[in-house]
């Protein structure tokens, strides 16, 4: 890694995420252009965050549903009529 | 570290104002109705920040009953969906804490840069060429899920908020009530550590 390197390795997130402004964007795609380890870096970090959106999702079973309202409508009731 | 106050301006939800002035009028379908649109969600940031189903219905419990219990006092000025997130967060460390589970650690960005050459070239799956075979799939799913899960807390809170619910960084910062900065680094850190946990898990004989 060449101190270049290391300045951009620090922005990936905020580059990919787009919260720099363009002329820092510019100077790194500048560089990914040349060195291919930085643009290795910057491509598989994109990856993982697609990667993990894509395959981290999960799914509230019905019977956990239900379980969760009905505790909920028990509770709230309960304190209702204790005013 | 430079603290930036997160201001942040939304429109509120206008079903979402229709239902809690109806649960306040005392409509009970209208409770049932405002849990259903954000049960999902609340319940998988309680699995992903803690990683048992159990302990995420208890999450999602808590955080809907608080709500129910506060929404009196909750005056708009953020989305629903942000200050139930706010409650579920505080829920999740409640949790930690209780079962004395693991302590929150630093993640030092010494560890994440591999300078010596090794471990620069990152093996990570094309996410659009995810396998079909669904034994694959459960395999691909759990390294993922695990390697989620071996984020210490405050990283994982912050990946979680925001890439795995979308978030944006502010609405991050105000959810944990830490800085936009510190938002920023944790997530960076964590996406390294994320890219460099997967990598390893395939290399240790994984999918391919
Ligand atoms: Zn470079």
């Amino acid at each position: 890694m060449t101190d270049n390197c290391m300045k951009h390795f620090e922005r990936i997130s905020e580059y990919l995420d787009g919260e720099l402004d363009p002329a820092t964007c510019i100077e790194i795609e500048r560089h990914m252009a040349e060195c291919p380890q930085c643009e290795n870096c910057v491509e598989s970090l994109k990856r993982t965050v697609a990667l993990c959106r894509k395959m981290g999702g999960e799914k509230l079973a019905p019977d956990e549903a239900t379980r969760i309202r009905e505790k909920l409508r028990e509770c709230l009731f309960r304190e209702h009529k204790a005013g | 570290m430079h603290q930036e106050t997160a201001v942040l301006r939304h429109e509120f939800d206008p079903i979402d104002r229709e239902l809690i002035e109806s649960f306040k009028a005392g409509s009970s379908e209208a409770m049932e109705r405002l849990v259903e649109r954000y049960e999902n969600r609340i319940f998988t940031f309680g699995l992903k920040m803690c990683g048992h189903r159990q302990d995420a219905e208890d999450i999602a419990q808590e955080t809907f009953l608080s709500a129910f219990r506060h929404l009196d006092r909750f005056r708009q000025e953020t989305p629903l969906k942000n200050w139930l997130f706010k409650i579920a967060a505080r829920a999740c460390f409640r949790k930690r804490r209780k079962k004395k589970g693991e302590p929150d650690r630093e993640i030092s960005i010494e560890s994440l840069r591999h300078e010596d050459g090794n471990g620069g070239d990152y093996f990570i799956p094309d996410p659009d060429e995810s396998p079909h075979d669904a034994v694959l799939r459960l395999e691909l799913k759990t390294i993922i899920d695990n390697s989620i899960r071996s984020l210490p807390p405050k990283y994982r809170m912050v990946f979680n908020l925001r890439d795995m619910e979308g978030f944006s960084t502010e609405e991050a910062a105000q959810i944990m009530g830490i800085s936009i900065q510190l938002v920023k680094t944790r997530l960076h850190r964590a996406r390294l550590f994320l890219r460099d946990k997967i990598t390893a898990a395939y290399r240790e004989g994984g999918l391919q």
